[in-house]
C-alpha cells in the first residue's frame, strides 16, 4: 500500500497544494483520470466545508489529509479539529428549483457521496 | 485554471482549461461578472477543455445565468462532455442552464 500524508491550515490558499499530491499521487501510479477527477472534487468538497463552518475562530488549525493506494482503491482520510458535523447525515440538496431559487447548499456533499463509493464519519 | 477569450462577431467565447474548484472559482467570477453586466451581452462559455468542476464552481455558473439573465445578456454553455458532464448531471445542471453541443451551436444559440 501507498500512502502519502500532508497536513494544511484552515486557509484557502492551502487548497491547491492538497490537488498537486493527488495530481503527483495519480502520475506516480497512472491512475485513470476520471477517478483522479473525482478524489480531486470529493476533497475541495470536503475541505471548503471543514473551511467554511468547523471553526467558530480565527486560528489556524491543522487539517490532516492522508491517501491511500491500494490496488484497486483509493482511501482518503480528513481529520480536523473543528467542531463536530456528520455530513453523511445531511439531507440530500433540491435539484429540481428553478435557476432563480437554485441554491448549491447541500450540492458539496451530494457529490461526494456520489462520486465516492463509501463515505463514513468519526469522531475519535 | 487558464482562460482563453475570442470573438466570433459580437459574441465572446470565453475558453476555460483545467479545473473549476474553490481555488479558481473566485477568478472565473470576476471574470464573468465583469462580462455580463453589458446588456445585450453575448458570452459563449467552452468547456471542452475542462477537467472537472466542484459547487464552488456551480455556485459561479448560477450567479453568472442569473446575471445574465437580470441583465439581458446571453449566456450559453457548450461542449459539456465526459466527467464534466457526468457532473453537471448529477447536480442537476444539464436542463437549468443553456448548453450547446459545439462552440459553432453555442454561437448560433446566443442570437
Amino acid at each position: 500500500m501507498r500512502t502519502v500524508e500532508t497536513t494544511i491550515a484552515n486557509r484557502r490558499d492551502d487548497l491547491a497544494r492538497v490537488t498537486r499530491i493527488v495530481e503527483d499521487l495519480a502520475g506516480t501510479h497512472h491512475l485513470a483520470r476520471d477517478v483522479v477527477a473525482d478524489v480531486k472534487v470529493a476533497l475541495d468538497e470536503v475541505l471548503t466545508n471543514i473551511l467554511a463552518y468547523a471553526y467558530e475562530d480565527d486560528e489556524i488549525h491543522e487539517i490532516r489529509i492522508r491517501l491511500s493506494l491500494d490496488q484497486e482503491v483509493i482511501e482518503v482520510e480528513v481529520e480536523d479539529d473543528g467542531r463536530p458535523f456528520d455530513p453523511t447525515a445531511l439531507a440530500p440538496p433540491d435539484l429540481s428549483a428553478s435557476l432563480r431559487d437554485r441554491s448549491v447548499g447541500g450540492l458539496g456533499m451530494h457529490f461526494v457521496r456520489n462520486l465516492m463509493s463509501e463515505v463514513t464519519y468519526a469522531r475519535p | 485554471m487558464d482562460l482563453r477569450e475570442d470573438t466570433s462577431g459580437d459574441v465572446t467565447i470565453l475558453e476555460i482549461k483545467g479545473r473549476i474548484d474553490s481555488t479558481t472559482a473566485p477568478v472565473l467570477g470576476e471574470r464573468l461578472t465583469a462580462s455580463l453586466t453589458t446588456p445585450q451581452r453575448r458570452l459563449v462559455l467552452d468547456l471542452r477543455q475542462l477537467e472537472y468542476i466542484s459547487s464552488a464552481g456551480f455556485r459561479v455558473l448560477l450567479l453568472a445565468a442569473r446575471r445574465a439573465e437580470e441583465a439581458g445578456a446571453r449566456f450559453v454553455l457548450c461542449s459539456v462532455t465526459g466527467k464534466v458532464r457526468h457532473l453537471f448531471d448529477l447536480g442537476g445542471f444539464l436542463d437549468l442552464f443553456l448548453i450547446s453541443g459545439s462552440r459553432e451551436e453555442a454561437i448560433t444559440a446566443v442570437h
